[in-house]
């Protein structure tokens, strides 16, 4: 049992809950989930590191904000790749952001120095 | 005898005109303009939009291959990358995938 005694360790822990909240409410990495096996497994791979062929990425590990506007840029064709457009779409920019943190929370083989 | 010489002139050109074959040693004096972005711990690009640039080591080196032949055809629009792509022979982009891309 842990016995929160503190006025300031109160203060503290109700900002870190109101924080925590607030960036929940940015992006739900579950709902990103749900979104992404349903969406992008089936070529990126369940755990978005194994993508069925050699010239589909890795998503794993990556940054969330670049996959984001990746996603974006599919949808207004900023970037053209037939596929990338079907599948981007439908997606509202909730569930982008959704997307990308969840693809950014898993682990996998990307990383920052070769 | 000469059919042996067609043969082998055939192989010959065929194995010309293949993919070009990427050669990761060789990226080694190709990658500085990479380095300055790509390898730096967080490094946001600032224009046109500020975000993150994306983790390149470890990708696949067939798809980084064709992101930057999608860059160089005008196919992504990001200005930066664009450009660096635009200087980049086909030979350059498979020693570039081949260094940073895993097989």
């Amino acid at each position: 049992m842990i016995r929160i005694d503190s006025f300031a360790t109160k203060v503290a822990l109700s900002f870190a809950m109101v924080a925590a909240a607030a960036l929940a409410q940015a992006a739900d990495i579950e709902k990103g989930r749900a979104k992404a096996d349903q969406v992008c497994a089936a070529c990126h791979g369940k755990d978005g590191n194994t993508p069925i062929d050699p010239s589909y990425p890795k998503l794993a590990g990556q940054a969330a904000d670049y996959l984001y506007f990746a996603l974006r840029d599919y949808r207004s064709e900023a970037r053209k790749n037939a596929i990338m457009a079907g599948m981007a779409k439908p997606l509202t920019d909730a569930d982008m952001k959704n997307l990308a943190a969840y693809y950014a929370s898993l682990p996998g083989s990307l990383r920052i120095k070769p | 005898m000469i059919t042996r010489l067609i043969a082998a002139s055939v192989l010959a050109a065929a194995s010309s005109i293949a993919f070009a074959q990427g050669d990761a040693s060789a990226a080694k004096a190709k990658v500085a303009m990479c380095v300055g972005c790509h390898e730096i711990p967080g490094y946001k690009a600032s224009f046109p939009t500020v975000y993150s640039v994306p983790k390149i080591s470890g990708q696949s080196a067939k798809y980084l291959e064709s992101a930057l032949v999608a860059y160089r055809k005008g196919d992504r629009s990001h200005p930066t990358m664009r450009a660096i792509a635009g200087s980049l022979s086909d030979q350059d982009i498979a020693d570039i995938a081949a260094y940073y891309g895993s097989k």
